[in-house]
């Protein structure tokens, strides 16, 4: 039985179903963030941008959220820029957030379920541009925070480990993806050899 | 698009095909490891248990990646046990790295997406779940010797919480369309059969 669908098709099916991944990710990212800027808050000032952030972020997500629940999700280009949003938004908070910015910023751990999720989804080529994208933005925010620190042999081992695991996330996620995709076109075509099943994107 | 979260056992398909992320991730696991501990070494009988440690755990990795490339994946017990030491070992280097402190709790990151795709619903949250309780008991035994931020280990747990719950979504996603897809193909064989049957 031959297959019918394109590699783009099977792509924007993969957006269709998927993009719940990115949702969630998305939340559980607004839920910390929701609970740190109510919580660390020290001032008014810093209230006030940290929960319009957080509310602007909401909004964008249940937007998406309500377009997935309604059977229209949205379609592939917008779901990449609100992934790119996400990375913006999550570099921002390490690049200025309360004080603790750069390598000393706790909040990179948001890019981790966000990188996962974006690697679930989206083909190989798209994750691959992605990944760079984060980590790029990881080291140069890490960099602009503190350009000295990255000359000290602990720092430097330190954003290493961190950027490794970041692009494990990508890495693992793209790879899984890859399995999954070989194993429902073996559903729709037993016939069809696993070992020779296409990878590429 | 209706996936409603229910318990379902585990099936060995899904572990089967799913034991190649986790061996993948337990070699990220090996290297980063490995690089970590020869960058900056400490006292040479701590550096002699890192690397006895990383090597037994890179046999180990070595004989699962032999089987799955012999097509003989290891059986579920294996697989459970192998991913209850990785996140052993990963504990293992966050208290000798000095508890919250310490910056190796990041390699939990890949170790929970890896299982988390892997294994059934129950046993994702029962290996994400014993994984945060105890990086959770690591924190606060670390706090008696110096102060936590309960905020930051707040955020690392429900970061460690989405990225298991991200892998399990997905999980679900790809199971339910596997199994339209067969039954789609069931229902066109079927059509095939009955217009064959009607032109013969």
């Amino acid at each position: 039985m031959k297959e019918l669908r394109s590699p783009q098709q099977e792509a924007a099916e993969d957006i269709f179903f998927g993009q719940l991944v990115i949702i969630w990710a998305r939340w559980f990212v607004i839920l910390t963030g929701a609970i740190l800027a109510l919580w660390a808050a020290s001032s008014i000032s810093e209230l006030t941008v940290a929960s319009i952030l957080i509310v602007a972020l909401m909004a964008v997500n249940f937007f998406v959220h309500g377009r997935y629940m309604m059977e229209r999700p949205i379609n592939r280009t917008l779901t990449g820029l609100v992934s790119l949003i996400d990375l913006t938004i999550i570099t921002l908070i390490v690049l200025a957030w309360r004080g603790q910015t750069g390598l000393d910023s706790p909040f990179f751990i948001f890019y981790y379920p966000v990188l996962a999720a974006f690697a679930f989804v989206f083909t190989p080529g798209f994750t691959l541009v992605y990944t760079v994208l984060a980590l790029i933005s990881y080291a140069g925010a890490t960099f602009v925070s503190d350009p000295a620190a990255l000359l000290q042999f602990q720092d430097l081992e330190l954003l290493i480990t961190r950027l490794i695991t970041l692009a494990a996330m990508g890495g693992l996620g793209t790879y899984y993806w890859r399995i999954q995709r070989n194993r429902r076109r073996l559903a729709k075509n037993p016939q069809a050899e696993r070992s020779r099943a296409p990878a590429g994107d | 698009m209706t996936n409603k979260f229910r318990l379902t056992p585990q099936d060995p398909e899904d572990l089967m095909y799913g034991q190649s992320v986790i061996v993948s991730a337990r070699w990220i696991l090996v290297v980063s490891g490995l690089f970590l501990a020869l960058w900056n070494p400490g006292p040479m009988s701590e550096l002699r248990m890192q690397i006895l440690f990383i090597l037994l755990l890179a046999i180990a990795n070595f004989y699962l990646q032999a089987q799955l490339l012999m097509k003989k994946p290891a059986s579920s017990g294996v697989v459970y046990f192998a991913s209850a030491a990785d996140l052993a070992v990963i504990s293992v280097m966050v208290i000798l790295g000095g508890g919250f402190e310490s910056n190796v709790y990041v390699f939990y990151f890949p170790a929970l997406l890896a299982l988390s795709v892997a294994f059934s619903p129950a046993s994702t949250l029962l290996f994400a779940g014993g994984a945060a309780g105890f990086y959770t008991f690591i924190s606060f035994g670390s706090a008696l010797f110096g102060d936590i931020d309960i905020q930051v280990l707040i955020a690392r747990l429900i970061m460690m919480t989405a990225v298991a719950v991200c892998g399990q979504i997905y999980w679900r996603i790809e199971r339910d369309r596997r199994s339209a897809a067969v039954k789609a193909r069931k229902s066109l064989v079927a059509q095939l059969r009955e217009v064959q049957a009607a032109t013969d």
